[in-house]
């Protein structure tokens, strides 16, 4: 619960820098998106049987969405795609080689 | 977990699709919980990026300010032109009895977030001020910004001019050359269906043609960039460098009667 707290208010502020903090730092009218990529470092480094990647895909879709013209649910559909699948493939396929070679 | 997850999250998807009116209201308390935040983090990127701008650019700021200085007296000399023929205009203006045209009414309203990947802004006026969807917006040299988008209560989404849906007329006026400018996202912008015998070139004016109805007449788009002809093209396309810049707009204009 606490985890999930901090994951909600961390993703909230990461939304807040994106919309205006970040906007002043574009690299050829390109701003990096802060929330994708804490998104996927975040389930690609966590231990594949933890599930808070996923929540705090959702969490970062939620506020994506909210400032983005976009209806509520889209970006959240996207990240959580993402997440599941980082998970599956590290879950299926690289932990078994992990586990094979070690 | 995961099932649950996906479970809300769809759920959240079927229930803002069916009721617009609860995502209104939730994207309007997150925009009034969050602006005075969001404007204290853009004043603070605004200084930081200004920083390191300065720092970059001292080698070409000698050179810059000379090439200003020789378009600024290029210019005074034209506003010197261009202040006798408005006094020759209001002459005949009054000798044939016509009136000069009305201004804009306009709303001021700041920037409260901006979103480049999508070429949309979020302004601190919305529904409770009067406005209204497709409704101008402008900057304060009366350059087009773009339009109304989504209207909250106390907030509005502008859509910018260089958004993938944003399409309109316009015209160079000093040489009677129409086209359609067109949001390419990214923030670019390109001015289309200009016929291959019409000459145009890099440093021209584009200003809103009357057509079409959504903008008022006599707006500044932009200036043109590189041209792209090609003989096997029926028309020749132009990039278009926007007459505003995304980093430095804080306040905006809305023209709410034209």
């Amino acid at each position: 619960m606490r985890k999930s707290l901090i994951l909600i208010i961390f993703f909230y502020i990461l939304a807040l820098l994106q919309t205006s903090f970040l906007i002043h730092f574009s690299f050829s009218k390109i701003v990096p998106n802060l929330l994708l990529i804490t998104v996927l470092i975040l389930n690609i480094l966590e231990e594949p049987r933890e599930n808070n990647g996923i929540f705090g895909a959702v969490a970062s879709g939620f506020f994506w969405d909210i400032f983005s013209d976009k209806f509520i649910g889209f970006h959240i559909l996207i990240l959580a795609g993402i997440a599941v699948l980082i998970k599956l493939i590290l879950r299926n396929y690289l932990q078994p080689l992990i586990r094979r070679r070690f | 977990m995961i099932l649950i997850i996906i479970v809300i999250a769809g759920l959240l998807v079927i229930f803002s699709l069916n009721l617009p009116f609860f995502q209104k209201q939730l994207k309007g308390f997150f925009y009034f919980i969050s602006s005075p935040i969001q404007k204290t983090l853009w004043r603070a990127g605004d200084k930081v990026s200004d920083f390191f701008e300065v720092i970059g650019e001292i080698r070409n700021l000698k050179r810059e300010n000379e090439e200003l200085k020789l378009k600024n007296q290029e210019l005074v000399s034209q506003i010197a032109q261009l202040a006798e023929l408005k006094k020759e205009n209001e002459v005949l203006r009054d000798a044939l009895g016509i009136g000069l045209e009305k201004e804009f009414k306009l709303v001021l309203a700041e920037v409260v977030s901006k979103d480049i990947s999508q070429d949309s802004i979020l302004i601190n006026k919305g529904s409770k001020d009067g406005i209204r969807k497709n409704l101008p917006v402008i900057g304060q040299q009366k350059n087009l910004i773009g339009k109304i988008g989504e209207v909250y209560e106390k907030f509005s989404r502008v859509i910018l001019i260089s958004n993938k849906e944003s399409s309109f007329d316009a015209q160079i006026p000093e040489k009677d050359i129409s086209g359609v400018v067109e949001g390419k996202g990214n923030l670019q912008l390109f001015l289309d269906f200009v016929p291959q015998e019409k000459e145009i070139k890099e440093g021209d004016f584009i200003i809103t043609a009357s057509l079409g109805g959504i903008f008022p007449k006599g707006l500044l788009v932009g200036e043109i960039g590189k041209v792209l002809r090609s003989d096997v093209e029926p028309f020749q396309q132009a990039k278009i460098k926007p007459a505003f810049d995304i980093r430095e707009l804080e306040t905006v204009f809305i023209i709410t009667d034209f």
